[in-house]
């Protein structure tokens, strides 16, 4: 009871560890709390990582060997009918040691996060839920646990992730709405090295059908089904809106339905890869979606008296390719940097945290992913089933059209200029992180673990419905 | 102690998390959206009334919590350390 911190970061995901790493740094008093036995444990993704989070994600990062799985270096778009490819855009690609995303399981990389966290001075805490908020005249003044321990801070960075309730408890944020939402599905597959290095190379493979195939969600790109390649296993999954056409339709049911229609029609699947591979895991989560293209969310504010809400917590994820892991790092970076600033001035009310929403706001990767139109463009091809323009919107987004000077492409090559002209030694610092990334992705090397306990093999050696691993 | 259940292989849950999803009868008008995205099979109607049939194997999405209109569902963190838990994601 009565414990008191400058800054306590709510969630040890993928932002709330680089919050509690600037905060520490600076040689603040950090809590950061997590509610699952070890970090990332709760965390349910397809996770890539594109190169450009890397790039401009706080230096510990660039500069360290995070538990990485695979480099990607192309992205190859299937167009199927009747369970047949018929055509493929695979013009999306970089050379090596170049890559353009990054594989990985959430939990190590969460591990991997929190790990330097508390390299930096931060104390975390897991399995430690935050319930509720300590408000004194409507000012964030620190959180209440699961346990009922009130742990006051100037400074609450709420890094809880999608479905977080404290911005609404402090009445900053309302529930997101389900038409901005989407539920996935996603398999783990053991597969041998070698198979997924001759079936896939270093490429993630999407596949692209119109609705009436009904192997993937009917709203193109935010909803396709994709098949994301590790180092000895892969990762499929699918994604459906939670509303469509204005209705709730049987999402569980049609995912079900989907993955069932996808594993016995598609020949490439039946033929090519079934044969190698063994379900290690299957799991669920919510993710928003489209998030920067709705008004109603862009306007929630993501900062309040005495408090700064991070990554998907913020909804922050990308519009642009579905990936929230980067604006995490950017928008936590910039919390951590504010939460630095406000503790020294003494003053943590709204008007000074401002400059957070303003520097989020005026970070070009961060707004032109939020606002990157493309991914939800594929929908266009669908009224009339028109097959070419699906092509060529597709080619657009995960083809040769990405490198068109605009948009998420144009910040992230100018954001590398401005970098470069400030610090041309950066390139260097960049190349040896292509190599040793590439390194490390071949020979499964990584930062080892401080102090946590992995969570179990669990699911694989169970027999019946109820089996009980004591 | 801790479950792991077929449907859902790679995945454990520690027991200990409780009711932290909950309905609330009088707000409840039986639409049936909990039932029909929930892919753990948590809900049941029952006299035209959404109830929590088993929390088993909940993943904590709340996709139940954002598709009900009438706010009839109360979703909160099962306490620290219990839950679902995985490595594959």
């Amino acid at each position: 009871m009565g414990e008191d911190y400058d800054v306590v970061v709510v969630g040890a995901g993928f932002g709330g560890p680089v919050a509690a790493h600037k905060c520490a740094s600076a040689g603040l008093k950090t809590l950061v709390l997590e509610r699952s036995i070890t970090p990332g444990d709760k965390v349910v993704s397809g996770l890539v990582i594109p190169f450009y989070g890397f790039l401009f994600a706080p230096p510990f990062i660039r500069d360290g060997n995070p538990p990485l799985q695979k480099p990607i270096r192309k992205v190859v778009n299937h167009f199927v009918k009747n369970g047949e490819i018929y055509a493929s855009d695979k013009s999306l690609w970089l050379p090596p040691p170049l890559a353009l995303t990054y594989s990985a399981y959430c939990e190590p990389m969460c591990v991997w996060l929190a790990d330097r966290a508390v390299e930096a001075g931060a104390e975390l805490r897991t399995s430690t839920a935050v319930m509720d908020l300590i408000m004194e005249q409507d000012r964030v003044k620190g959180v209440v646990t699961d346990k009922g321990d009130e742990i006051r801070a100037k400074v609450v960075i709420d890094a809880a992730g999608t479905q977080d309730g404290l911005a609404l408890k402090a009445g900053l944020r309302r529930k997101l709405p389900p038409d901005a939402l989407e539920l996935y599905m996603l398999w783990d597959f053991e597969m041998a090295k070698e198979d997924v290095d001759s079936t896939f190379g270093n490429s993630v493979e999407f596949y692209c059908a119109m609705p009436d195939e009904k192997i993937t969600a009917p709203l193109g790109y935010g909803s396709t089904f994709y098949i994301f390649t590790y180092r000895e296993s892969i990762h499929p999954g699918l994604g459906q809106f939670l509303v469509t056409e204005g209705k709730i339709p049987h999402v569980a049911r049609l995912l079900e339905e989907y993955f069932e229609n996808f594993t016995n029609t598609v020949s490439r699947w039946k033929n090519d890869i079934a044969p190698k591979l063994k379900l290690r895991a299957k799991m669920f989560d919510v993710c928003p979606i489209y998030a920067g293209l709705d008004r109603r969310i862009r306007e929630m504010p993501i900062y309040g008296e005495g408090m700064l809400i991070i990554g998907d917590a913020a909804a922050m994820e990308s519009s642009a390719f579905g990936d929230g892991v980067p604006n995490a790092w950017f928008s936590g970076a910039i919390a951590g940097d504010v939460a630095v600033e406000a503790v020294k001035a003494g003053d943590a009310s709204a008007s000074f945290l401002r400059r957070y929403d303003e520097r989020v706001k005026a970070h070009s990767v961060i707004s032109a992913s939020l606002s990157d139109t493309r991914r939800w463009d594929m929908r266009w091809a669908l009224p009339g089933n028109d097959e070419r323009e699906m092509r060529r919107r597709a080619h657009e987004l995960f083809g040769r059209g990405v490198w068109r000077y605009r948009h998420i492409t144009g910040q992230v090559l100018r954001e590398m200029k401005t970098v470069l002209s400030r610090d041309p030694m950066v390139a260097g610092k960049w190349m040896k992180m292509f190599n040793r990334y590439n390194r490390n992705c071949e020979s499964g090397y990584s930062d080892p673990p401080s102090s946590y306990e992995p969570a179990p093999k669990a699911g694989i050696y169970s027999e019946g419905r109820e089996a009980v691993i004591a | 102690m801790t479950k792991t259940y077929q449907d859902f292989p790679g995945v454990e849950w520690v027991e200990g998390s409780g009711r932290h999803i909950s309905v609330a009868p009088e707000r409840c008008d039986g639409c049936g959206n909990c039932v029909r995205v929930c892919l753990a099979k948590c809900f049941k109607i029952s006299s035209k009334k959404a109830v929590v049939d088993n929390l088993d194997m909940c993943m904590e999405c709340g996709a139940c919590w954002y598709v009900c209109a009438p706010e009839a569902i109360l979703f909160s963190w099962p306490p620290g350390g219990t839950g679902f838990r995985t490595r594959w994601g």
